[in-house]
């Protein structure tokens, strides 16, 4: 492979409008030539064995199918997967199902759907597991009567069940 | 530890202009696994309230369409202390500020820089390499962008191993999009970095950057060929333009004299066309008159030029003459009456 040098592809890279002489427009032979005469500069790397074969791509990623759905039936939002921590029988239609509506954000649906979805607000230790949810609260939801979702400085996150808090070095 | 992030919202925005689009930050901890959406703004910056674990957090970007509800990842990067660090950045030749934008022909550079990458005995392969991936993806006819996992999810064109810290400099001299007359190609060209996996992090994507490619215009003009003869009334004409830069001026230039490159002829009046916009164009403009861009009889060329952030250039080029004579052909004689 012909390998340009610096200097000269950095002049060839920094020419203005009002400096360059005019050009002919180049033709498709023209540039297949020069393609030929020079490969990715990529290649030129240490070549990776059949391990590179193994690159976990996020062609299949989706925001979506990777959370919860909450709707009204008018609008709807999505909170990491893990992170609705109690739903009443009442509201149990208004969970996990599909799209419907305007898409708005957790903060303006959770102001509009007050009346039956409700925020917890929980430490990253217990959002990892490594302490559980004070008791007090998790007695307080039935009471409510709303969904309950776990929320850290305001945005929601998922929460891992405490396994044994007693063993708890953090 | 806090993780500044930077949201990188409105540069991602330019290519889904006219629909209404809602976004999420999405924070991943690598190690714990817990996931934590992160209250954004339609645009800004911030920083990341979550205390970051040693072993690093996934930051992703996403957009939802509203009137489709499909979700798009725009970026995504993760933050690590024990994880190398990589960057991308593209050069063109093209300042616009919303993509990198480049043109089929034209040279870019990619310059990535490594950091956190160490040396010697007993340490994990994960530590001591980064893998660089070159992808290429093209724009089916109307398409002006791609969903960066379509972009970058299957096998990359070309890769390989970058095992020094620093910024390492990648020199193209065009682009590699492939099409069957190269100069017609469009799309885009991605470059990632991947972590390597080890015992603690799975592998991952720790940088990307894409650079667009729009093709390279070209033109024509019916109703005259080279060699004509232009009398009294100047013909009709069409100008057929393709493939126009997204930030370029075209027009018709007339000048006395056989066909000369780098001549700055007499614009002709109606056809100069001016594009500010985030795609390729097409265009065919009709010219009736061009009567006040010839004068004198003799020699005339006129050309097709186009003038992008790469320089002018001419797109075609054909000469004419102009001759106002009139000749008559007659036969001299005498006439005779008869008697």
């Amino acid at each position: 492979m012909k390998t340009i040098p610096p200097i000269v592809f950095s002049l060839l890279l920094t020419a203005v409008s009002s400096a360059a002489p005019m050009k002919d427009r180049v033709t498709g032979e023209e540039l297949a030539a020069r393609r030929m005469a020079s490969a990715s500069p990529v290649s030129t790397l240490a070549q990776p064995g059949k391990e590179a074969n193994r690159v976990v791509r996020p062609s299949q990623e989706s925001i979506i199918n990777q959370s919860v759905i909450l709707t009204d039936g008018t609008n709807w939002t999505l909170v990491p997967r893990g992170a609705v921590l109690h739903i009443p029988e009442a509201h149990k239609g208004k969970v996990g199902g599909r799209p419907v509506g305007n898409l708005l954000s957790w903060k303006r649906f959770v102001g509009l759907n007050r009346s039956w979805v409700s925020a917890e607000e929980v430490t990253l230790r217990q959002a990892e597991g490594v302490h559980n949810v004070d008791e007090r609260r998790t007695a307080f939801w039935p009471k409510q009567d709303k969904i309950i979702v776990a929320v850290h400085l305001g945005g929601p996150i998922s929460v891992v069940e405490a396994q044994n808090e007693t063993v708890s070095t953090h | 530890m806090k993780a500044t992030l930077l949201l990188a919202i409105i540069s991602a925005a330019p290519a889904l202009a006219g629909d209404t689009w809602v976004n999420f930050i999405r924070q991943n901890q690598v190690k714990s696994g817990v996931v934590w959406d992160m209250p954004v703004d339609a645009q800004g910056n911030g920083p990341s309230a979550l205390t970051l674990e040693e072993d690093g957090a996934l930051f992703q970007l996403w957009t939802i369409k509203q009137e489709s509800f499909k979700d798009y990842l725009l970026d995504q990067k993760v933050v690590g202390t024990y994880l190398p660090s990589a960057e991308i950045r593209i050069q063109t030749g093209d300042p616009y500020p919303n993509v990198h934008r480049t043109r089929a022909d034209q040279p870019f550079t990619v310059e990535i820089e490594i950091g956190g990458l160490l040396g010697g005995t007993g340490v994990p392969e994960a530590a001591k390499r980064v893998l660089a991936e070159h992808h290429l993806a093209s724009y089916s006819a109307g398409q002006t962008s791609i969903d960066p996992r379509v972009a970058t999810g299957s096998s990359p064109a070309s890769s390989g191993y970058i095992t020094t810290n620093g910024t390492m400099v990648l020199n193209f001299t065009g682009s590699t999009l492939p099409a069957s007359d190269p100069t017609h190609a469009m799309g885009e060209e991605h470059f990632v970095v991947h972590s390597l996996p080890d015992l603690d992090a799975p592998q991952t994507q720790i940088a990307s950057n894409f650079v667009q490619v729009w093709p390279v215009a070209s033109g024509s003009i019916a109703g005259i060929e080279a060699g004509d003869t232009v009398r009294f009334n100047t013909p009709p004409l069409q100008l057929l333009l393709d493939n126009l830069y997204p930030s370029s001026t075209t027009y018709l230039q007339i000048y006395p004299g056989a066909s000369r490159l780098g001549v700055d002829g007499k614009r002709v009046d109606g056809t100069v066309l001016v594009l500010d916009q985030d795609t390729k164009e097409d265009r065919i403009i009709a010219l009736t008159d061009w009567e006040d861009a010839i004068g004198d009889e003799g020699e005339y060329t006129m050309e097709i030029i186009t003038e992008t952030p790469f320089g002018p250039e001419r797109l075609t080029s054909l000469s004419f003459n102009v001759d106002r004579v009139l000749a008559v052909n007659a036969l001299i004689g005498d006439f005779e009456s008869t008697p």
